[in-house]
Parts: structure tokens; sequence; C-alpha cells
């Protein structure tokens, strides 16, 4: 007879295991791709090798009724690199309305309507991002009748979904495939240059200022008045700024001149009316953005009077030294601005002190005579 | 002591014997400096207020005034408005100056001097109880001397800086252009600092320390006189400002 005591430790060990077991399974489910909405665990498809015995010949294809033709080749290596791939999100996650082989018929006219059809399946994973971009500039030019507009397949791609910011200067290229035009001027200016040439992680990519899956229209009023702020993100920020020796009071000295005031209050009461006061970029220049030391800078001392001359036509030479730059008042670089204000953080306590005194002496004068007579 | 004015009136009025009481008036302010005086005041005020919510425009409180560009628009408008009239009187007032001078005949009563600086340390004496008697003062004291001399200067420094920040580019064709910040920075605070001696020492001085309306009725009672102005009124009358009954009281 088989003593059931000893029996109990292996009972119990295999309890655990099981347990243990479960926990792991758990664990490995919940171990999603960083950054996506989880909806639930991913299926465990085991479709991939299943549609790549066809989909691996690289001359299957089919033409549309536009007569597109349309390559039905998925490179095995993309795949696999991709991120879904291994993390066992396979094909027909995205692809719900294949199931087997032979395949419902094809009812897509052209490429850009089955990708505008597909690129749908996005939002069952990702749903706040792809919100997000139905509100973008670019969702706004394809209900506009730019079909062309970007969807998520466009800038992140299909089948060979990639991180899209290892590293940074993907996301400019990324951009540059409509934006051509613009992503040359950010190349060249100083921005561009240290991101392309030295993969600086400082400077802002075309993302940065435009915002990511919401992209706005750029040609607003209310992008406008909130360029300074933008900027700001970076230039009032003294731990990313004294890196290149560059004074993080551009911003604050700016809200108090002219151009600020008036842009801060357009900001606060008014953001749907377009005003003229200059913001950063109106200056400095948007993506083509220079040094200010370097001597094509739109703020280069030497073109500076053309750049005010823009809104200032009849400015004349001295009239960029009226300009004090984002500078703090300073003794050696505005001496006269320097004593004035001196003078009048002196003067005005002088002169308010001296009224208070004087006029409260002769109320309490004037108290004391009265409260003398009565006692007459 | 308005009120003691008034018994003293009572008392010599009280005898059955009717005798008329004739008060003496001593004129102060001609009709063009009565005017001059409202639209400097008037036009003061309207560049204050304009000016403090221009200055201010950043803050809530004058985000709820300025609650629309239009709105923003009028008061720049009203302030360039009220800003031409007092240039106007400005000039006004230099050009009759500079008459007067021309014709020798400017009168030396506002022009600050060596009393004052002596009737201004005698004044604080009095205010701090080292002294019963209040000096006695010509035509202007010294604290509307130095009411006037302050004005002037703060609005000759208003009105330059004022037009440098309305034409800079204008100014800029001439002078260097760090004459626009720097007309920006006084302008700004020499407006708080002209408000703030105008609401605390003009105003105390003129309304609640003695109401004194000269300055719109053109002229100054002889009690006025006597207790106030008592060199004035020795120099007018060639009669001893101290009357009796008013002792030490001045």
């Amino acid at each position: 007879m088989v003593r059931p005591k000893l029996l109990l430790p292996f009972v119990i060990i295999g309890v655990l295991l099981v347990v243990w077991g479960l926990a792991l399974n758990a664990s490995s489910t919940s171990a999603a791709p960083l950054g996506v909405d989880r909806v639930s665990a991913p299926p465990a498809q085991q479709t991939e090798q299943y549609c790549l015995s066809c989909h691996s010949d690289p001359n299957l294809k089919t033409t549309l009724p536009s007569g597109e033709d349309l390559s039905l080749y998925i490179s095995p290596e993309h795949l696999k690199s991709s991120v879904h791939s291994p993390a066992g999100i396979e094909c027909e996650a995205c692809h719900t309305d294949i199931k087997t082989y032979p395949h419902p018929a094809i009812d897509y006219q052209t490429k850009r309507e089955l990708s505008r059809s597909y690129y749908q399946a996005c939002q069952k994973c990702h749903s706040a991002n792809y919100d997000k971009a139905q509100d973008s500039m670019h969702a706004q030019a394809a209900a506009g009748g730019n079909l062309n507009a970007a969807i998520c397949t466009d800038c992140h791609g299909a089948h060979d979904v990639q991180s899209p910011n290892q590293p940074r200067a993907k996301i400019s290229q990324t951009c540059s495939r409509c934006h051509q035009d613009i992503v040359d001027k950010y190349k060249d200016s100083v921005h561009g240059e240290a991101l392309i040439q030295s993969d600086n992680p400082d400077v802002p990519v075309c993302t940065d200022c435009h915002g990511v899956h919401d992209i706005a229209d750029p040609r607003t009023a209310q992008f406008r008045t909130q360029t300074p702020e933008m900027c700001a993100g970076c230039h009032a920020d003294p731990e990313r700024m004294s890196k290149y020796g560059l004074s993080t009071d551009v911003y604050s000295l700016y809200e108090t001149s002219w151009h600020g005031v008036d842009i801060s209050v357009y900001k606060a009461n008014w953001p749907t009316i377009w005003h003229e006061s200059a913001v950063c970029t109106d200056c400095h220049g948007i993506h083509d953005i220079l040094d200010t030391n370097n001597p094509n800078s739109s703020v280069n001392p030497a073109n500076l009077l053309a750049t005010c001359q823009k809104c200032h036509q009849d400015a004349g030479p001295n009239w960029t030294s009226a300009w004090t730059g984002h500078n703090q008042i300073d003794a050696q670089r505005t001496p006269f601005l320097y004593a004035i204000d001196r003078f009048y953080i002196q003067f005005a306590q002088v002169v308010l002190w001296l009224c208070i005194i004087y006029v409260v002496l002769q109320i309490i004068h004037a108290i004391v005579d009265r409260v003398r007579r009565n006692l007459k | 002591m308005s009120g003691e004015t008034s018994a003293r009136a009572v008392n010599s009025a009280a005898p059955a014997t009717r005798t008329v009481q004739v008060v003496r008036f001593f004129a102060r302010f001609t009709r063009e400096q009565r005017w001059e005086h409202w639209l400097l005041f008037g036009s003061f005020t309207v560049l204050f207020l304009t000016g403090i919510v221009q200055k201010y425009r950043n803050e809530p409180w004058s985000q709820n005034i300025l609650s629309t560009p239009e709105r923003l628009e009028l008061v720049q408008n009203i302030h360039h408005i009220a800003a031409i009239v007092l240039t106007l009187e400005v000039i006004y007032h230099l050009a009759r100056g500079i008459y007067l001078l021309a014709r020798r005949k400017m009168p030396h009563a506002i022009f600050p001097d060596w009393q004052d600086v002596k009737d201004a340390g005698r004044m604080s004496k009095y205010l701090l109880f080292l002294t019963k008697k209040t000096p006695k003062y010509g035509k202007y004291n010294f604290e509307q001397k130095l009411t006037y001399w302050f004005l002037f200067f703060s609005i000759g420094l208003m009105v330059i800086t004022g037009f440098i920040i309305w034409f800079p580019i204008q100014v800029t064709s001439v002078l260097p252009g760090s004459i626009v910040p720097a007309a920006k920075l006084t302008h700004s605070t020499e407006a708080i600092v002209a408000g703030v001696f105008v609401l605390i020492w003009h105003l105390f001085h003129v309304v609640f320390d003695r109401l004194n309306l000269s300055m719109f009725t053109g002229r100054l009672n002889e009690d006025d006189m006597r207790k106030y102005h008592a060199a004035e009124f020795e120099r007018l009358t060639g009669e001893p400002a101290d009357t009796p009954d008013q002792g030490g009281q001045a």
C-alpha cells in the first residue's frame, strides 16, 4: 500500500507547476508591443506560413479594374523584420475579410482605394492614434478630395512596419516622401543639419513642431499665435540651451516686446483672428532657420534690415538698432537703456515715498490740530 | 479750517449794527490759465486711463476692457486724439512762456528760488511738531511750484517719448535706433510716476487738505489768502496777514 503521505509533495509540486505555467502564459500574452492599445490578446495565428505559401512568389499579381497591376508578393524578410509578425500578429489580424482560399473577389477599383480601405484595420489595435489621425490635416485633405493624403500605412508601411523614429532622421525622410521641397529646406537649416549629420537628439524633427498623428494645418491663425510658445518648448529650456550657449531669455523677452504682447493678447482673446505682429518664424524663418551668426541668416545683422522691411517697409538703416535683440537690458550692450532703467527704479520709489510720507504727515498734523481745538 | 472761517464770519455779522461784510477776493488765475488747466485735466485723465489699459494689456482686467481687436484700436485712437490735444496745449503754453519772456513780462512767482527750500524745511519742521508756525507763502507755495514743475517736465517727457513711439520709422530716419526702446521704457514708466504723483500729491493738496477750487474759479478769498499765501497778501494789500483771533495758527 503506497502511503498517501508520500504522494502529497508531488501533488503540491504539480499544482505549483500548473499555476506557474498559467502565470507565465498570462504574462507573455500581456507582453504586447509597447504603445499598443490593448484590445485583447493577439490571436494565436498560424496564418502566416499558410499565406506565404502563395504570396512569397514575386510574380504573383493581379490587375485592378483601373488597369493598375497589383503585386500580391509579400517579402517574407520584410514580414519577419516588422514589429507585428514577431509579436504573433499575423496576416488575418489586418486582412480580416480573407479567411480562406479561394479568396473573396476584390472589388477595389484602384490600388489607392485598396490602401484606404485596409488601413482602417489599424484602428482595431491603435484606436487612439487612429482617431487623432482622423482629425489631422491629412484627413481633412482627404475629405476635401485629395485621396493621396497620407494614411497610416503611407508613413508606417504596411507589411514592413518598423519603429518610426529609429533613428530620428527617419521621421524627416518619411515626411519627405510627399513634402520633399520642405525637407530639402529643413536639411540645410541649423536644426536639420544637426539632425542629419550628427543625429542630434535636441533638434526638432518635423513631428516635434507639427505634431505626430494629429498634425494640424500650420497656416491658421491659431498655429501662428502658438508658434512662440512652441519654439519656447526648447528655447526656454535651460538644460537644452546651455549645451549650445543659447540664451533662454528669448521667449520671456519676446513676450514683453511689442510683437510678443500683441500676439499673446490675440492668442488669449482672439486665437482665430489673424494678426500680423511678428512671431519667431517671421524673422528667423520656418524650415530654413539658420544660426544667427550665419551670414545667410535672415536675422544676421547684415540681413536684419531687409527682414524688418518685410513688415516695416519704410524703415531706414538706424531702425535695426531700435531692436534690442532678445537681450536683457544690459550696461555694456545697451548703456542708454540701462541708465534709464536704473534711474527709474530709484526715481519712482523716491517720488512715491516722498509723496506718501509728506501727505501722511499732513494728515496726522490736521488730525492733531482738530483734536487740540476740540479740547480747548 | 473752513469751519473756523465761517464761524468767524457769523460772529462778526452778529452785532445789531448792520455792517456789511465785504469779502475781498484776489485774482489768482486768468481765464486762459483756467482753460489750459481744463485741457490738461481732460487730456491727462484720458491719456492715463487709455494708457494703463494698453500698458497692462496682458492682464485679465485689461483684456476684459479690450474685448475685441476693434476696442483695442479704439482705445489707441482715443489715446492719440488726447495726445494731440495735450500737445497743442503744451505748444500754446510754451509759446506763451516765450512771448512773455521776450516781452520781459514773465511773472517770476512760479519760478523756484532759495525761499522754497527754506519753506520746505520750515514746513517739514511744522509737520513734525518742531515749530508751531507755517511758513508765510508767496503767490505759490513750494508744494504748488513742485506740482507745476514736476508735471511740466513729466508731461514734456511724455509728449516727446510718445511721439517717438508713435512715429518710430520717421524718428529713426534721423536719430539712432536705440532711442526707440528708451522712449518706450520712459513713456511707460514716467506715466506711472506722473500718475501716482497727481493722484497722491496733487489731488490730496487741492481736494482733501483743503478744497482749493481757485483753478476753476480763478480767485481766492481773503481768509484763504491770509492763511495760505500770507506773504502775497501782505505784498498786495500792505496789511499784516495775521489777524488777532488766528493766533499762531496759520
